[in-house]
């Protein structure tokens, strides 16, 4: 038997294992976000791919954007918030602010979804 | 829930606010003609240097002789005004909902250090309840308006506390917590929760009284 289908099969192993950090999102339940350093509340419940099933979310548009343009976010690649937001600014939104605002507007334009401290930053 | 919400901090939130606004207005202009009407001559002695003199001495613990005289009261008194003020001011829930609304934002005590303040209030509540039914004097001029402002003080206090650590059903205890803390808002004009800021005139007057006038002190 020829060495190469093994190497073939290994490569995909390789390029699988590589590409699955990419979906990392699947394995998000909750946001706890490091960069505000010590937490105030408990992580916000937040199933990624579970809850943009439920709410019907079509494209990552709505939450992942590059910027503003005419009021309205243009698409971008779906990386940390806190890449662009951070916690203390003078110009710009905020890190907490922008989760708080894109989580709860939507949820509050639905009249579906939580809107109460609690409710996101559930105890355990 | 979100129907709810929208409504307790939206209608209900200006209504609160409004009446507590427009109500310390009303009042303080009202006391203000009243003070015209019926004793003209003390407005004429109100003096600005003594009036801060006097709230100033009196905002010291254990300065005045009336502070020294029940040390127990002084220190839950000081401890109660300072909490009462500051928890619902610089409490972080608070502020980031300032943020929200009105994109305006200040200093924030630490969650952990405002739970503690919210219990020392509770607490100084409790304890002046059990003076007002125990000490013979305070029962003699309690009546049950008496109970139900320390009830109404109490009640955003003992929700917050609930709705914080998530005590009994969530949803229930927030929007108690809200109504509770608007009521108290509301109400603060017209019962004795107005020497809120009634009390700096009440003071400024005795302040002005016994330093231009009598030339002593008021403490
Ligand atoms: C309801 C809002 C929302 C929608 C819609 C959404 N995401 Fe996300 N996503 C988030 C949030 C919030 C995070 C966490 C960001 C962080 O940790 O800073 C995240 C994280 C991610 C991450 C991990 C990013 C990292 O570097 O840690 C990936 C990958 C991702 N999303 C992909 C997607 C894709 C692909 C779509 C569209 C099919 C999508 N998301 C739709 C809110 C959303
Ligand atoms: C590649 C950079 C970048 C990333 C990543 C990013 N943002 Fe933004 N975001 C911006 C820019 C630029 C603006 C416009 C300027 C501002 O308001 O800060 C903005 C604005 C916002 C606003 C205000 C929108 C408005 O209309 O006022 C919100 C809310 C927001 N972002 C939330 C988020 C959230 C939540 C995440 C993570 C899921 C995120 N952002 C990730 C760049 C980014
Ligand atoms: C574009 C709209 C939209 C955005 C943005 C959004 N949500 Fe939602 N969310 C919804 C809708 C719609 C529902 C109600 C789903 C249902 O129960 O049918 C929901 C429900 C939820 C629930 C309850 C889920 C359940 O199982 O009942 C949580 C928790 C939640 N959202 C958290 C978040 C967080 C955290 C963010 C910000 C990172 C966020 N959402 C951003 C639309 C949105
Ligand atoms: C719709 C969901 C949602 C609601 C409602 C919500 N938050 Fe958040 N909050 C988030 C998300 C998502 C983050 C970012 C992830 C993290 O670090 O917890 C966050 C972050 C925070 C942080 C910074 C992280 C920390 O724990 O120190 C604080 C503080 C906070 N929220 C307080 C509040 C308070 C107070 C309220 C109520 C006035 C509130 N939040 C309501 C979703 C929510």
């Amino acid at each position: 038997m020829s060495k190469k289908p093994m190497i073939l099969i290994l490569a995909a192993a390789a390029v699988l294992l590589f590409l699955l950090p990419a979906f990392s999102q699947e394995d998000i339940k909750q946001l706890a976000d490091p960069a505000f350093g010590q937490a105030q509340r408990p992580a916000a419940v937040f199933d990624h791919d579970a809850h943009n099933e439920k709410a019907a979310i079509d494209g990552c548009l709505p939450c992942h954007h590059q910027g503003v343009e005419e009021g309205r976010f243009v698409e971008g690649d779906p990386v940390k918030c806190a890449d662009c937001h951070e916690v203390k600014t003078a110009e710009g939104t905020p890190l907490m602010l922008a989760y708080h605002k894109q989580c709860e507007d939507c949820h509050l334009e639905k009249k579906k979804g939580p809107v109460t401290c609690g409710e996101c930053h559930k105890r355990p | 829930m979100v129907e709810i919400y929208n409504f307790v901090v939206g209608p209900l939130a200006w209504v609160g606010w409004g009446i507590f606004v427009v109500g310390i207005i009303y009042k303080l202009i009202y006391m203000y003609s009243l003070a015209r009407a019926k004793d003209y001559s003390s407005l004429d002695y109100m003096s600005l240097p003594f009036s801060l003199r006097s709230i100033f001495v009196w905002s010291i613990p254990f300065y005045a002789t009336n502070w020294k005289r029940n040390p127990a009261m002084t220190v839950a008194t000081f401890l109660f005004h300072i909490c009462l003020i500051a928890v619902p001011v610089f409490l972080l829930a608070h502020v980031v909902l300032w943020q929200k609304f009105f994109g305006i934002t200040w200093a924030t005590l630490p969650d952990q250090a405002a739970d503690y303040m919210t219990l020392a209030v509770i607490a100084a509540c409790v304890f002046f309840g059990v003076r007002r039914a125990t000490d013979l004097r305070a029962r003699y001029v309690t009546s049950y308006k008496d109970w139900l402002i320390l009830i109404l003080v109490a009640s955003p206090f003992v929700t917050g506390f609930l709705a914080y650590h998530q005590i009994f059903n969530y949803k229930f205890m927030i929007i108690l917590h809200i109504v509770s803390g608007l009521a108290w808002l509301a109400l603060i004009p017209f019962t004795r929760l107005s020497h809120m800021f009634l009390g700096l005139f009440t003071r400024a007057y005795a302040g002005s009284e016994f330093g231009k006038v009598r030339h002593v002190k008021d403490w």
